[in-house]
């Protein structure tokens, strides 16, 4: 069990920003996806610094990602 | 290390690992690739074991996007935290000795220019401010003396992280680490005038908060070495774990230390201003076509 990022796809699709994929320090962990114009995590390269969330919430003020657990079983199939 | 060399030879495609698949059919050889355009292909950097929430994995991101050439660049890194993204990347990496990274880069950057005398091959160094300030001083600054045409970038923590928390000339003053008790008793040392004064043609101080600038400011520093000489860009990439800073908060110290001693800073020779603005206003012609 650990904590991930994930995105509220709905109410990231919103707005057309991209800031979180820009400032994760992982590389293609977050990602975006034109055909739902949102973000999306990959979890199993989700190391859970929280940076897309401090980008996210605090800088934006949008709340479109959150931290999750997620169990080995549940990013198994992402 | 281009497309062609990558490919997979037919049939062979389904025992490769997925990532190596992604990166020949989704990754950047070949096409020209933006930092804004971020996340909608497969980056050349891979998995690393660096920590969660590192910002020196961040500008390692970014700078992979940035490259202007990824197939004929080579990188050169050290013993340190960012060898071991470094090392994970699709470009080719050379692991120089402690300290000695400038003098490695000298001599392969010579012998490229010999052997291919008819293509640009970048040399970079990345290495972090034990490396090229501390141990590797005396390489890093003959290295600017001899005016030889490669980048060098150093990727400041601002301590030595891997070994547990010394204090490095970087570190700035009066600061208490892990492995320093009594606080450090000199001030950090100036690497941007140093640069200047031992010869660099673009010299470029920042702090990671914009990935646009980064990628400029990296993009320029490649192209200038190309012709000129030594570049050399001064990167705040903070420890989170010596430095004791919550994985939420490394962006905002990055904001912080940018408004006091990271403010950007960008100098170059005349000629380098030419040349620059010259690429510069025939890739946004480029664009416009």
């Amino acid at each position: 069990m650990y904590f991930v990022a994930d995105v509220k796809e709905n109410e990231c699709a919103k707005y057309n920003c991209k800031q979180c994929v820009l400032f994760c320090p992982e590389p293609n962990c977050l990602n975006f996806k034109a055909s739902t114009n949102s973000a999306w995590v990959w979890y199993d390269k989700c190391k859970g610094c929280e940076i897309c969330v401090y980008v996210c919430s605090d800088l934006l003020k949008r709340n479109c990602v959150e931290m999750v657990m997620v169990t080995p079983k549940a990013t198994a199939k992402s | 290390m281009g497309l062609e060399y990558v490919k997979i030879s037919p049939g062979f495609e389904k025992y490769m690992p997925r990532d190596y698949v992604d990166l020949v059919k989704f990754g950047p050889f070949g096409k020209k690739v933006d930092v804004m355009q971020l996340g909608q292909f497969k980056e050349l950097v891979e998995d690393h074991p660096m920590c969660a929430g590192c910002y020196m994995a961040y500008f390692i991101r970014i700078f992979y996007t940035a490259l202007p050439n990824p197939e004929d660049t080579i990188v050169i890194g050290t013993a340190g935290c960012a060898r071991l993204s470094l090392s994970q990347a699709a470009v080719p990496f050379v692991y120089g000795n402690y300290g000695d990274t400038n003098a490695v880069a000298s001599g392969l950057k010579r012998a490229l220019s010999i052997r291919f005398p008819d293509k640009h091959k970048d040399v970079v160094v990345i290495a972090g401010d034990g490396g090229l300030i501390d141990i590797g001083f005396g390489m890093t600054m003959h290295s600017w003396f001899r005016k030889e045409k490669f980048t060098t970038i150093m990727v400041d923590n601002e301590v030595y992280g891997n070994t547990g928390g010394q204090e490095s000339g970087m570190s700035p003053k009066g600061v208490q680490l892990k492995m320093a008790p009594l606080g450090k008793k000199f001030d950090k040392i100036n690497a941007v005038e140093l640069a200047k004064v031992a010869g660099c043609v673009y010299v470029a101080r920042l702090s990671p908060t914009n990935p646009k600038r980064i990628a400029k400011t990296v993009r320029r520093a490649i192209l200038a070495a190309r012709h000129f000489g030594p570049t050399f860009i001064h990167a705040y990439t903070s420890c989170n774990i010596e430095y004791s800073i919550p994985t939420r908060e490394v962006l905002a110290d990055a904001r912080n230390r940018e408004k006091k001693d990271f403010k950007f800073y960008e100098w170059m020779t005349d000629e380098v201003k030419e040349f620059l603005e010259e690429v510069e206003r025939k890739e946004r012609e480029e664009v416009k076509r």
